[in-house]
């Protein structure tokens, strides 16, 4: 063999040997574990702390409540969408769970107050009209809004 | 002076270099299969990707507007503050009535979206008589099937996942912005703090442990509809949602294949 074509061979194996070697350093372990991606990615977004519980976690301590809420129009509302993320509070429930304010219209009238673009199917109130010098409170349970307290 | 070194001699060390760097690598891996286990706790470790099929309806007649989806999805994901960084929002379409002797069907359409919906819509300033109707339209990623933001992905930072999930890798994006060109119905934007992609997860870390999406969760009509298709539960509302309307997905022609699906959407929703 001509020591030049030798010569040409042992430069491409180093060349294809040296970027084997750096492939290997560089590609993260779990790259194609799943795809053409680092597969662990999938495991750093499942790893967050959830904020909010859930509507099955609140049942297990608060079912009185969540049979009242069953019973009337806001039953397809879960706890935490009026008081708010309460996953602390539900792993240790002396910590404060946020009660909110019954004297606050403006949370009622988020989904109720009359509006063109809702739904006809949503109850919704002209706030002017409706007793508008009381708070809603006074004539509707939160939790059963066609009871009176 | 004699030359000590043989060809032989250095092939063998060169050799010996090479086999010393391959293992190391294997043992590298090996290293991070143990730290994948034992590290990360926090991860619920029975979840198998390729034994879910994820979906999302929505039923645009049930949505009142309230925006507290909006607010969960921020507060649930950390998603930056200001008014353009949203991984979910609510649009209010108004239609108006054809002006009078036109022969139109329609009049103008008018696509507001303030704070994404966050704070909920006040009543528009438009006069009711000049409506010819109105609603809101729910936004999110739309977990195409042929998704174009992975495809112009230059390092491979974004992807589909197996259960349909379109995610980033926060730790491979370099921030240049392409997928937020790409994608046709506008859900991705720049973290201003990571300076890297972002865009809805589908609450990655709720679906994971078997909760809802916290947009899901919060949703006081349900309006939003979530399930696994390699899960059919008893009664299944995926199921039922698809069987009883008539379904239709965003931009079609564009070949995306979304899944996911709205119920009585109106022609101007783009
Ligand atoms: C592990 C049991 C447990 C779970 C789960 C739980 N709670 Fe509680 N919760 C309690 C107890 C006990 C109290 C009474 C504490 C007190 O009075 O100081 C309470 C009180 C409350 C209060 C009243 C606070 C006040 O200031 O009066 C609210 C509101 C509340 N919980 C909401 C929730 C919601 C919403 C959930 C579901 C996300 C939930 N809780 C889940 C045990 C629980
Ligand atoms: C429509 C919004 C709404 C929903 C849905 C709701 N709550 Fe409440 N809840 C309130 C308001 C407002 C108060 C404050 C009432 C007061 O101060 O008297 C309250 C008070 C409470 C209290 C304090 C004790 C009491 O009875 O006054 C508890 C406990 C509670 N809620 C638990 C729950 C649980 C559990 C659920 C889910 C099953 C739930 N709530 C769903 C609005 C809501
Ligand atoms: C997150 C949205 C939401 C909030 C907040 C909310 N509601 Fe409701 N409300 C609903 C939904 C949804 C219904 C059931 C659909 C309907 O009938 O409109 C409903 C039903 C009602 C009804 C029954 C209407 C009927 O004729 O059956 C009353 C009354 C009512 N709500 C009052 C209140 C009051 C008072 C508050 C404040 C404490 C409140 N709502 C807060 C969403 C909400
Ligand atoms: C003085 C008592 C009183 C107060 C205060 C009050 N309501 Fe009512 N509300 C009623 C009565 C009575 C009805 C049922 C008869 C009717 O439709 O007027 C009613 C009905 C409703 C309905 C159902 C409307 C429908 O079309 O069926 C909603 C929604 C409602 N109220 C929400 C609210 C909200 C939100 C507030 C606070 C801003 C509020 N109410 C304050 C007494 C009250």
């Amino acid at each position: 063999m001509p020591p030049q074509v030798f010569r040409l061979i042992l430069l491409t194996v180093a060349i294809v040997g040296s970027y084997v070697i750096a492939r290997q350093l560089l590609t993260p372990p779990s790259f194609r574990q799943y795809g053409f991606y680092r597969g662990e990615a999938l495991a750093e977004h499942a790893s967050h702390t959830p904020v909010f519980a859930g509507r099955k976690a609140c049942l297990e301590c608060h079912e009185d409540i969540q049979k009242k809420l069953f019973k009337d129009a806001h039953k397809t509302i879960g706890c935490e969408t009026c008081h708010g993320p309460s996953s602390a509070h539900c792993a240790d429930p002396d910590s404060a769970a946020k009660k909110p304010d019954k004297k606050n219209t403006t949370a009622c009238l988020r989904c109720h107050e009359a509006n063109p673009s809702r739904p006809v199917t949503q109850k919704q109130i002209n706030v002017k009209n409706h007793y508008s010098s009381q708070k809603c409170a006074e004539c509707h349970m939160p939790h059963q809004p066609n009871e009176v307290p | 002076m004699k030359n000590t070194f043989s060809r032989r001699g250095l092939l063998t060390t060169l050799g010996a270099a090479a086999a010393g760097v391959l293992s190391f690598a294997a043992a590298r891996k090996a290293k991070a299969a143990i730290k994948t286990v034992f590290v990360r706790t926090n991860a619920p470790k029975d979840y198998n990707p390729y034994d879910h099929k994820w979906l999302m309806c929505f039923d645009v007649d049930k949505c009142i507007g309230c925006g507290l989806c909006v607010d969960a999805c921020k507060k649930e994901n950390h998603v930056p503050e200001g008014p353009t960084y949203f991984r979910n929002w609510i649009e209010r379409y108004i239609i108006k009535k054809p002006k009078p002797g036109s022969d139109a069907a329609r009049g103008e359409v008018i696509v507001d979206s303030p704070n994404g919906g966050r704070d909920g819509f006040p009543p528009t300033t438009i006069p009711r008589e000049e409506i010819l109707k109105s609603f809101f339209v729910p936004k999110l990623c739309n977990l195409c099937e042929h998704s174009p933001c992975t495809q112009v992905c230059p390092v491979g930072a974004t992807f589909d996942s197996p259960d349909g999930a379109v995610l980033v890798d926060p730790n491979y994006c370099i921030g240049c912005g392409f997928c937020i060109q790409a994608c046709p119905y506008g859900c991705r934007f720049l973290n201003p703090e990571t300076k890297t992609a972002e865009k809805c997860t589908l609450c990655y870390h709720r679906i994971t442990r078997g909760l809802k999406p916290a947009c899901v969760e919060i949703c006081p009509t349900e309006a939003r509809i979530f399930g696994d298709l390699k899960h059919p539960v008893e009664n299944d509302p995926i199921q039922n949602f698809i069987q009883k309307n008539k379904v239709n997905s965003l931009k079609p022609h564009l070949g995306t294949d979304p899944r996911v699906l709205y119920a009585n959407l109106d022609k101007e929703v783009r």
